[in-house]
């Protein structure tokens, strides 16, 4: 019965559950689902880690190659990283070119790695104007249950601190380059943290929402917070929030770090 | 020829295993929550996922539907990180093409079609990590995917990629040394890659009916047969670990929600 109700009310069927302070799932609503990290599971990476929030599951798997820097940044690297939203992770997507929805994603991914500064993009030069690494972050989304920007930020942290680096040796006269055995691992900065809230009915915050609470909600609200301070609030449209609601969720964000952080640090010392 | 020897003296492999022996395999089936059937399988270093959405109706244009049986579509994905050089394009170039075609032409055999007319079964895999016979993993997760999805098939449609590796120079059994190449059955990338001639075949392994078969490199047709016979036996041997899986996944995913409700 109560699935034939969901099918029909859908809306009504949630604003039913969250009259009593309940989430479908059982979760109060301002609960955070369990997380699980794997980190270092594709052998054939630079780097690599495996993120469940929930039913959403995202792995990242970086590779580094060896490139040209940029003439106006000669001694600079790059990151690239995109996210992949595959129709095998939601009957939503379809096969064909990347949608909107995941290049923005991919954008806010970019976004979130230059305003944390978690990365100096100079360490990934080698020679200036010669040789620097690239590092292509890829985030296949493999089962899409919502707050994806959130496992995509988790995995990608996680990913970059299982990376290492060859030497590389350049020779001026020959121009030629030398990849060494001896790796080094790659120097993170900072953190970033992202969590995610959805407005439903204009005024109840969810946290860490399921696929099906995005598609009823009325809004969505993404704050990235890295090493106590804010790096990144992206609101795309949706119902207004007042400042109060705001504060909260940037509060949240911030509790959530610790929690987050010792995952990454456990998941890390159990695989080395 | 390679500049190693696929086979020792002893007749072991470079991984250490006999010429007949698959790879490790371990696989899950029902993994994610959003697809109707999935499954994850690991043989040897490559790892494969399968999601199955359907049956459903047609997406996209009514003139793909067809009146007397089901359509399935397939789509054959790597992940970028999946292999040793960064691929550029996870999908659409001419191998993934081909490779998704040979999926959906292996799964037109095994699923029982005539059941949805005017409906459409997608089967999507993603392979990411690959180390040799990808084909194979993919086939084999993706059956495990329908049998999650309960879509009703023929029977079980297994698939092994077996390599015919020159006999070692220095044999210790002058027998097999006159019968020629030996049959490596679930190659890995490095038996794959050494230049030898490949044979894939999918098949109905209860039965023994062949599916899909491919011969990569000129191969003699006195060798067809016993390699043939090897990759038959391959391919059964593949359906075992399957059928245990299946049979060991519902026994306790009925435990589960008998303990729920």
């Amino acid at each position: 019965m109560a699935l034939q109700y969901k099918t029909i009310h859908p809306v009504k069927y949630l604003r039913d559950f969250l009259a009593h302070n309940v989430r479908p799932d059982g979760r109060g609503l301002l609960k955070f689902r369990p997380m699980a990290l794997n980190v270092r599971s594709i052998s054939s990476a630079d780097g690599s880690a495996l993120v469940k929030i929930g039913n959403t599951s995202v792995i990242c798997g970086i590779k580094a190659e060896l490139a040209t820097p940029k003439a106006e940044e000669p001694d600079r690297g790059f990151i690239v990283p995109n996210v992949e939203l595959s129709p095998l992770s939601s009957s939503k997507f379809r096969p064909g070119p990347p949608s909107e929805e995941a290049q923005v994603a991919s954008q806010f991914v970019f976004d979130v790695i230059l305003n944390s500064g978690c990365i100096d993009t100079k360490c990934l030069c080698i020679v200036p104007d010669k040789l620097a690494w690239v590092l292509y972050c890829d985030l296949v989304c493999l089962n899409y249950d919502g707050s994806v920007l959130d496992a995509c930020i988790l995995a990608l942290m996680a990913a970059l601190n299982t990376v290492s680096l060859p030497e590389v040796e350049y020779d001026h006269e020959k121009s030629t380059t030398t990849v060494k055995t001896e790796r080094v691992p790659l120097k993170i900065l900072s953190m970033p943290v992202s969590t995610t809230h959805a407005i439903f009915d204009d005024e109840v915050l969810l946290a860490d929402p399921t696929c099906e609470e995005e598609d009823l909600a009325s809004g969505t609200i993404t704050v990235v917070v890295s090493e106590g301070k804010l790096c990144s609030v992206w609101k795309p449209g949706g119902s207004p929030l007042t400042e109060s609601q705001m504060d909260g969720c940037v509060d949240r964000a911030k509790n959530r770090v610790s929690s987050v952080l010792d995952l990454i640090n456990t998941a890390l010392k159990s695989s080395s | 020829m390679a500049g190693f020897d696929l086979l020792s003296d002893q007749g072991l492999r470079l991984d250490g295993r006999r010429s007949n022996e698959l790879r490790k395999i371990q696989c899950k089936l029902g993994v994610f929550s959003q697809p109707d059937g999935s499954s994850y399988l690991e043989q040897g270093n490559t790892k494969v996922l399968a999601a199955v959405y359907g049956p459903h109706e047609i997406r996209g244009s009514r003139a793909k539907r067809l009146l007397d049986q089901v359509l399935v579509n397939c789509q054959y994905s790597m992940a970028t990180f999946s292999t040793g050089e960064r691929k550029r394009r996870p999908r659409g170039d001419r191998k993934s093409q081909e490779m998704s075609s040979h999926l959906r032409q292996t799964f037109e055999a095994a699923i029982k079609t005539e059941l949805y007319p005017r409906s459409q079964i997608d089967i999507f895999v993603e392979v990411l990590q690959a180390d040799g016979g990808n084909y194979s993993a993919c086939v084999n997760a993706a059956t495990l995917a329908l049998v999650d999805a309960g879509i009703p098939l023929h029977e079980y449609v297994t698939s092994c990629t077996t390599v015919l590796a020159p006999p070692p120079a220095t044999s210790w059994d002058d027998e097999k040394l006159e019968e020629g190449e030996i049959a490596l059955v679930d190659a890995s990338h490095r038996e794959e890659t050494s230049g030898s001639p490949t044979l894939t075949v999918a098949a109905l392994a209860d039965s023994g009916r062949l599916v899909l078969c491919q011969v990569g490199q000129r191969l003699h047709l006195d060798r067809m047969n016993r390699a043939l016979e090897r990759a038959l036996q391959g391919c059964k041997d593949v359906r075992d670990v399957l059928d245990e899986a299946v049979r060991d996944h519902l026994a306790n995913c009925g435990i589960s929600e008998a303990a729920s409700s």
